[in-house]
């Protein structure tokens, strides 16, 4: 085993204070797939690397693994669902959004077919650099029509949208927290994911954050540090980006009149600030935004822990500039 | 054997009547690749394949992906033939409201089981296909229809590499190859040759026809149905655009044809009395 792989790939893992619990993907995956024979596996030469390999291990007839080919991987998947099958197709993130738009969207999206991609490293997730960091996986795919996309908060969701998504009848496009130390924070807020529910996790009138996959976990974190302080955050946590709860964000934003923070692993461009600015927009509502997330560039490589807080999106990132705009 | 093969004949001669009757209602189209394909599909739905022609969804059919979707027009005159779709519909072939657009898609056309306009993704599709009719011990086939310019796409080559590794003996390709494309000639545009070798050394069973005539397509499509190789199956057919309507071999534009009425009338004219 490479350590220094390893060490890249799953830091964002081990910097936590929270439990946490290991491949919650992979897990979720076999205990559906003992009650659905229809459920298969695929990936692409990344089944260690998106959790993926404890069901291949689990159902070893049941699991294809056809190599580096990862537009292939998207056709056998829609080959596989127009049989009656239940795919999960698993790859990096960048791969699925960047290298295999085409391939998704001819081959999938246009029949509904119920193929389920799971992409690993979202957002800034990598120090591999570019290549590997989906910053952009939002925005492309959220071009796409009929393609549900998921971004899961932490283990928690991640189990429960593993299960949801293979009882909903279409494409989806589902964003992987993996490894062996992956966060449970929900559990704390009595939370059930429902697709395409945005819901309220923490109350608060000084700021309303509205976040999406692990960066509510710092929002969360972040709002409980300045609960400290006497500022009283509300946390809206939206693991769906597309189909987007629109009535539910545009009420939050309604009842409140404070700064509005939205929070994103993603870069500015066609995401979920994207999407809150539009509507805000569209309502013709006046709103104090503010967007946290990743600049809409090329990132550097290096270690993940140095480059969250160098393009804002580490807890403590977060926490400050929430401060700056709330003093 | 020799009446199969004239009825197969007389078959072909119809689907090509098709074809010729689906390019008049734009006076214009992909007509000389669609003369090319018709002895190959018309062996396709007349000899080789399993289905029934008023249940296009029935399990036991076997899967017929056409790959390049601008080829749709052969596929259409086959699929009237077959009586798979009402023949009424050949003229409004790429109209408003057409259940026949252009490029096959299965919103509008019964049957068609894939989109195909941006090419390349047939084999990749019927790579999954094949894997789920074995998941469910099925012994339907999946033909994939591809083209041979359409083999400078990367997806194919990556869905070959699968298919004989996971030993997808249930898939039964066809390459059209026709020997042009939207640029010109394939020979002149990107060499694909040598394509027998090629799909060879991925680990195909393969079979280079002469495409047009229909004693050789029974023949292949007989051998790679009775074949005991537990490998996936590849018949390149070589094909001569225009075949039927000496008139168009080898004309340079022949990609996308369009004719003035006297030319029409010459075609039908011409088809008629090669039948005879």
């Amino acid at each position: 085993m490479n350590k220094g792989v390893q060490s890249v790939i799953s830091d964002s893992n081990i910097i936590t204070s929270h439990p946490v619990m290991a491949e919650p993907f992979g897990n979720a995956l076999i205990e559906l797939a003992k009650k659905n024979d229809r459920i298969v596996g695929l990936s692409a030469d990344l089944a260690k690397y998106t959790d993926i390999h404890i069901f291949r291990d689990a159902f070893p007839d049941r699991f294809y693994n056809v190599g580096m080919s990862e537009q292939l991987m998207m056709c056998a998947a829609a080959g596989l669902a127009k049989e009656g099958f239940i795919p999960y197709a698993t790859t990096y993130a960048t791969f699925i959004a960047r290298r295999c738009y085409d391939f998704i969207s001819q081959a999938i999206c246009e029949h509904g077919l119920n193929v389920k991609i799971i992409g690993g490293l979202p957002g800034l997730q990598s120090g591999y650099g570019p290549s590997h960091q989906a910053t952009d996986d939002l925005a492309i795919l959220g071009a796409m029509p009929d393609l549900t996309i998921i971004d899961p908060c932490d283990a928690v969701e991640t189990m429960q949208a593993t299960a949801a998504i293979a009882e909903y009848d279409r494409p989806v496009y589902m964003r992987l927290l993996r490894g062996n130390r992956v966060p449970v924070v929900l559990d704390k807020y009595d939370y059930v994911f429902e697709i395409g529910k945005a819901k309220l996790l923490k109350d608060g009138s000084d700021a309303l954050v509205i976040s999406c996959g692990e960066m509510t976990m710092r929002c969360l974190d972040a709002a409980e540090e300045l609960e400290k302080e006497g500022r009283h955050v509300a946390v809206l946590h939206v693991p769906t980006i597309k189909p987007f709860d629109r009535e539910t964000v545009l009420a939050a934003i309604a009842e409140r009149s404070c700064p509005v923070f939205t929070a994103e692993n993603h870069t500015t461009y066609g995401g979920l600030g994207t999407l809150v600015a539009s509507a805000v927009a569209e309502e013709k509502m006046i709103a104090d935004l503010h967007r946290i997330a990743l600049p809409d560039q090329y990132l550097e490589a290096g270690t993940l822990g140095r480059l969250q807080d160098m393009y804002g999106v580490s807890q403590k990132a977060v926490s400050e500039t929430m401060r700056s705009v709330l003093s | 054997m020799d009446t199969k093969i004239n009825e197969l004949l007389d078959r072909a001669y119809n689907v090509r009547k098709n074809v010729l009757r689906m390019g008049y209602v734009d006076r214009r189209g992909f007509i000389a690749q669609g003369l090319g394909a018709s002895d190959f599909l018309t062996g396709l739905f007349f000899h080789a394949m399993r289905y029934d022609p008023k249940d296009p969804d029935w399990e036991g059919r076997d899967r017929f992906l056409l790959s390049a979707g601008h080829n749709a027009i052969a596929v259409y005159a086959a699929m009237a033939e077959a009586r798979m779709i009402p023949e009424e519909w050949l003229d409004t072939y790429g109209l408003d409201d057409s259940h026949l657009p252009m490029s096959s898609m299965p919103k509008y056309t019964p049957g068609i089981e894939i989109s195909g306009g941006s090419i390349g993704l047939g084999l990749p599709i019927a790579v999954g296909m094949a894997m789920g009719l074995k998941r469910k011990n099925s012994d339907s086939r999946v033909y994939v229809m591809m083209g041979d310019g359409e083999m400078a796409e990367g997806p194919t080559w990556e869905a070959a590499t699968s298919a004989c590794s996971y030993k997808l003996d249930n898939i039964i390709g066809l390459v059209d190859a026709n020997g042009i494309q939207a640029d010109g000639l394939t020979s002149t545009v990107v060499n694909t040759e040598p394509l027998d070798e090629k799909f060879r050394a991925f680990g195909f069973e393969v079979q280079r026809i002469n495409g047009n005539s229909m004693t050789e397509v029974v023949r292949a499509l007989d051998n790679a149905k009775n074949s005991e190789e537990k490998k996936p199956h590849m018949i390149i057919c070589d094909t001569v655009p225009g075949t039927g309507l000496d008139f168009l071999i080898g004309n340079p534009k022949s990609h996308f044809i369009s004719l003035d009425e006297e030319g029409w009338k010459r075609a039908f004219e011409e088809l008629e009395r090669g039948k005879e």
